[in-house]
């Protein structure tokens, strides 16, 4: 075999197995998509014809309404809080230093590690104690928790890339602190700003295990209602809003990819 | 042996009408070129010239879009760079950083199935050669820049490659230490006798290690010359730009008269050179004139020359040896005079007008 | 004098944040302390009887097979996402690279029911792989692949990939692609170059990424859950059962902090590892 046969036959089955472990991982995504359409009740494939009669139902189903009401209200507050701490925080981490801040940093970031399980029924737990068992605001609560680091994480590489020379001569022209902040900082971080706060709203809208423990069946978000149909009826409905959010997920997080890069966002390297 | 050097055939490399793409971008344009066995060779020319990539098409790492590429005298187009048997040096060096030096040096053989005792036999005599006797057991990270180049250095010549391809190896070397590793690339040159192909953007450089230079300039050849030839006489006005500093005097409308030559730059200015050899084909023609800083000369006020220009001193430079001055000489432009020692200075203050004394005998003359 | 603006004001409210998720933390480890009283969500004194249960076999065998499934899924993680994430570092056209990025990254952003629901679609007995083997003439019956630990680690692996390629990728673009060519120039075959030079600098990356996913993988819930169907119990099914369906928040307590442990104790373990493989691959 001749040495350049040899490396183009090396490298087709390379391609070849990343083409079918690529198959292995979006094959769900399309047969959600498939299933959404079919007219039969039963799964079918492939499906006998094309129907939104799914998608209809899903859109038109009261709990699954209410559930992406409630879901709106939680991430509004969640990520917007979660935005307002977090870039604060990521602020403090990037100039200061002071007693405790690897402890803090560390506390902040460990929902990465602790199982949402944990955290949300330690917010359960956390909710009755304070008597706000059946209310938003305990899932809000445990939603910033839960993204803040990707907040935080988010913002900081932002004010890495910041050069410090701006704002050192906008203070040398004589604007205080504050201004600084709002005319120089604020406008520079905007970007990293605004693709954290995607990333938390995308993260927070999915969220499931955590919002199993602290919702209640007024307050449930769309995951936890979907959870909740899924155990009593078998009919394709889900397919249909499964696929609705996996195309407002991958819009959003395009959205997300033109501000930031995903990856330094999503380096969860652990520590 | 001659036989046998007869039979394998005198050019190491051999690229024949090799051209290479990047998409829109032509990197490399229909290039002839043939490495002698054991010669020097340089590839020279500013960025992005192809230079770089002629390199890596010889190493195996990029495929020619055209054309064909032979190794001793074997088409080595389709080969994959591990089987091709060139040792590359890469800018960066490229060391292995998980690995002390013994085993980054003897990896090649290793891949070559090499019996241990011969390894360890191959590695010390190479190690010895570049002067690095001893650190077999140093981590990459604890050696120095020179110490990595060096170990980069032995690491491809003992595989006794057939060509040895190094790529701007001195870019990263502080001044001193890079005056110091060129001498010793040709002392390691003489003890190897390996085919040699350099990279490099430092025509200084070129000129002092090479046995040939390639200019190159978008893609294409200038010129293949001696480090002399490719001085004295540059095929064309790249070349004698790129080569070593130069006075490019404005374009001239030559005339030949008799054995005389006359060069008119301007309706005022004209230069006279005697006994001109060889310049028929320029007559009546526009030509570019180069001249060399050392053959530029302050005239003396008594002196009988051709060509007396008036100039006035801008800056001196000097630089121990010799002076640089820079003059401004009117119409004909911003000129820079090498003069011997440093009494130019004294002599010929900034601000003095001096007469410049233009002899165009080993001057530079191109139609492009 | 050193100067500080906003230095407060910044802080407070990620002290808040802190001391909110301590405290849920507190709670849990406050009602794992106590007694659990049947049918009331009240619980009594102080006592040590609910993290004494955790030893009897059955809670030992769920903790056992959450170790296993995880450990499992960790390394068939690894194999599968290794040829991704070189793809994506070392492609040569930026069309492919984006592909990749689109198709490995994007799905994490779906949330869990969706990926977890998208698999019962697919393992079912009535479901898309089920449906193509029989029409391709493969199979008579249906394979059963739900509620086993086969089907859960498939969809768990499927989970991990995208986190596990982009830790991967980040130590792929850490090596120098020089360094592979070096190693080919010297007479390196392919397979060579990967098993001599790559992998070996890869190998931090690895480890670290390996122990992330095991590490995720042990909380993993909708997944066991749905696709387990109570026949495959994980550690979080177990928190569930006990929590939400039995009121015994007191057991449930301990499980969760269980959980915690681990997922915190291998992490921990793991970074002597991982500093010292990083020095060894160090370049400076």
């Amino acid at each position: 075999m001749s040495p350049g046969l040899a490396t183009k036959l090396r490298a087709g089955l390379f391609w070849g197995a990343v083409a079918a472990i690529l198959v292995y991982m979006t094959i769900p995504a399309l047969v959600v998509l498939m299933t959404s359409f079919s007219p039969s009740e039963l799964l079918e494939f492939p499906p006998s014809g094309l129907s939104l009669r799914w998608y209809a139902r899903a859109l038109t189903y009261p709990d699954f309404r209410n559930a992406f009401a409630n879901g709106l209200i939680v991430t509004a507050f969640a990520s917007t809080i979660a935005l307002v701490v977090g870039a604060a925080f990521a602020y403090l981490v990037d100039r200061y230093s002071f007693a405790g801040r690897g402890v803090l940093e560390a506390i902040l970031s460990s929902p990465l590690i602790v199982p949402h399980f944990t955290t949300g029924f330690g917010f359960l737990l956390l909710g009755a104690r304070l008597g706000l068992s059946r209310s938003y605001a305990i899932v809000i609560a445990a939603h910033v928790v839960l993204v803040l680091p990707f907040v935080v994480r988010s913002v900081y590489v932002s004010l890495k890339n910041i050069d410090p020379r701006l704002e050192r001569a906008a203070a040398n022209l004589g604007a205080s602190p504050a201004r600084v902040l709002a005319r120089v900082t604020l406008p520079l971080l905007l970007p990293g700003m605004a693709g954290g706060w995607l990333v938390a709203a995308v993260l927070s809208l999915t969220e499931f295990t955590a919002s199993l423990y602290v919702t209640a069946e007024r307050t449930q978000t769309l995951p936890v209602a979907m959870y909740g149909y899924i155990r009593e009826y078998s009919d394709p409905t889900i397919a249909a809003i499964s696929a609705l959010l996996i195309i407002a997920t991958t819009a959003l997080m395009f959205a997300a990819n033109q501000y930031l890069g995903l990856s330094r966002v999503l380096s969860i390297d652990g520590h | 042996m001659a036989t046998e050097h007869q039979a394998r055939g005198a050019n190491a490399v051999e690229l024949v009408r090799v051209s290479k793409s990047f998409g829109p971008v032509l990197a490399v344009h229909e290039l002839e070129l043939a490495i002698r066995r054991g010669e020097v060779l340089t590839l020279l020319g500013p960025s992005g010239c192809g230079k770089t990539t002629v390199l890596n098409m010889i190493a195996g790492f990029e495929t020619p879009s055209s054309g064909e590429i032979r190794i001793d005298g074997k088409s080595v187009t389709a080969v994959p760079p591990h089987l091709r048997s060139t040792g590359m040096v890469f800018q960066s060096y490229a060391l292995f950083p998980h690995m002390n030096v013994f085993e980054n040096v003897a990896f090649g053989l290793e891949m070559r199935r090499l019996a241990k005792g011969e390894i360890a036999a191959e590695v010390g005599r190479v190690l010895e050669m570049v002067k690095l006797a001893g650190l077999e057991g140093r981590r990459v990270r604890q050696l120095s820049g020179g110490q990595q180049q060096r170990v980069a250095l032995a690491r491809a010549i003992v595989i006794r490659p057939k060509v040895l391809l190094l790529d701007e190896p001195l870019s990263a070397l502080d001044k001193n230490l890079r005056a110091e590793m060129q001498i010793e690339l040709k002392e390691l040159h003489g003890k190897t006798g390996l085919t040699t192909v350099f990279v490099t953007h430092d025509q200084g450089e070129a000129l002092s290690l090479s046995d040939r230079i390639v200019v190159m300039d978008r893609g294409q050849i200038q010129q293949v010359s001696t480090p002399i030839e490719l001085y004295r006489h540059p095929a064309n006005s790249f070349v004698a730009s790129f080569i070593g500093e130069i006075n490019r005097l404005p374009p001239a409308r030559c005339t030949l008269e008799g054995d005389a030559a006359r060069f008119e730059l301007g309706p005022s200015l004209k230069l006279e050179m005697q006994a001109c050899r060889g310049l028929g084909a320029y007559h009546g023609r526009m030509v570019n004139l180069f001249v060399r800083p050392e053959h530029l000369t302050i005239a003396d006020a008594s002196e009988r020359v051709h060509n007396r220009i008036k100039a006035r001193v801008l800056t001196h430079v000097y630089q121990g040896t010799h002076t640089l001055v820079r003059v401004d000489a009117g119409e004909l432009g911003m000129l820079q005079l090498r003069v011997p020692g440093g009494e130019v200075i004294e002599q010929a203050p900034v601000g003095s007008e001096i007469e410049v004394a233009l002899n165009l005998d080993s001057a530079i003359i191109l139609a492009d | 004098m050193r100067q500080r603006p906003f230095f407060l004001a910044f802080l407070l409210p990620a002290l808040l944040a802190a001391g909110l998720f301590l405290a849920a933390l507190a709670f849990v480890l406050q009602y794992s302390l106590h007694a659990f009283i049947p049918g009331s969500l009240e619980v009594g004194g102080f006592t040590l009887d609910n993290f004494a249960r955790v030893w009897r076999p059955i809670y030992l065998w769920v903790l056992l097979d959450t170790l296993v499934i995880s450990l499992v899924t960790a390394l068939a993680t690894l194999v599968l996402s290794y040829p991704i994430a070189y793809a994506l570092v070392r492609a040569r056209r930026n069309s492919v690279r984006t592909l990749l990025v689109v198709l490995a990254i994007t799905p994490l952003f779906t949330g869990e029911i969706v990926r977890t629901y998208a698999w019962i679609l697919v393992l079912g007995s009535d479901g898309f792989l089920n449906s193509v083997l029989k029409g391709l003439g493969l199979i008579s019956t249906p394979l059963a692949l739900l509620y086993t630990r086969f089907g859960v680690i498939v969809a768990l692996v499927q989970f991990s990939m995208p986190v596990m390629i982009i830790l991967l990728a980040t130590a792929i673009g850490h090596v120098d692609a020089d360094c592979e060519r070096a190693a080919a120039n010297l007479g390196a075959r392919p397979t060579t170059v990967f098993w001599r030079v790559t992998l070996p600098l890869t190998m931090p990356g690895i480890v670290s990424g390996t122990v992330v996913i095991f590490a995720w993988t042990m909380s993993a819930f909708s997944t066991p859950q749905l696709i387990g169907g109570g026949k495959v119990l994980m550690i979080s099914n177990l928190v569930y059962l006990q929590g939400l369906s039995s009121f015994n928040f007191p057991f449930a307590a301990v499980l969760s902090l269980v959980a915690l442990v681990l997922a915190l104790g291998s992490l921990a373990l793991i970074r002597p590892a991982t500093r010292r493989l990083e020095a060894k691959v160090a370049l400076t």
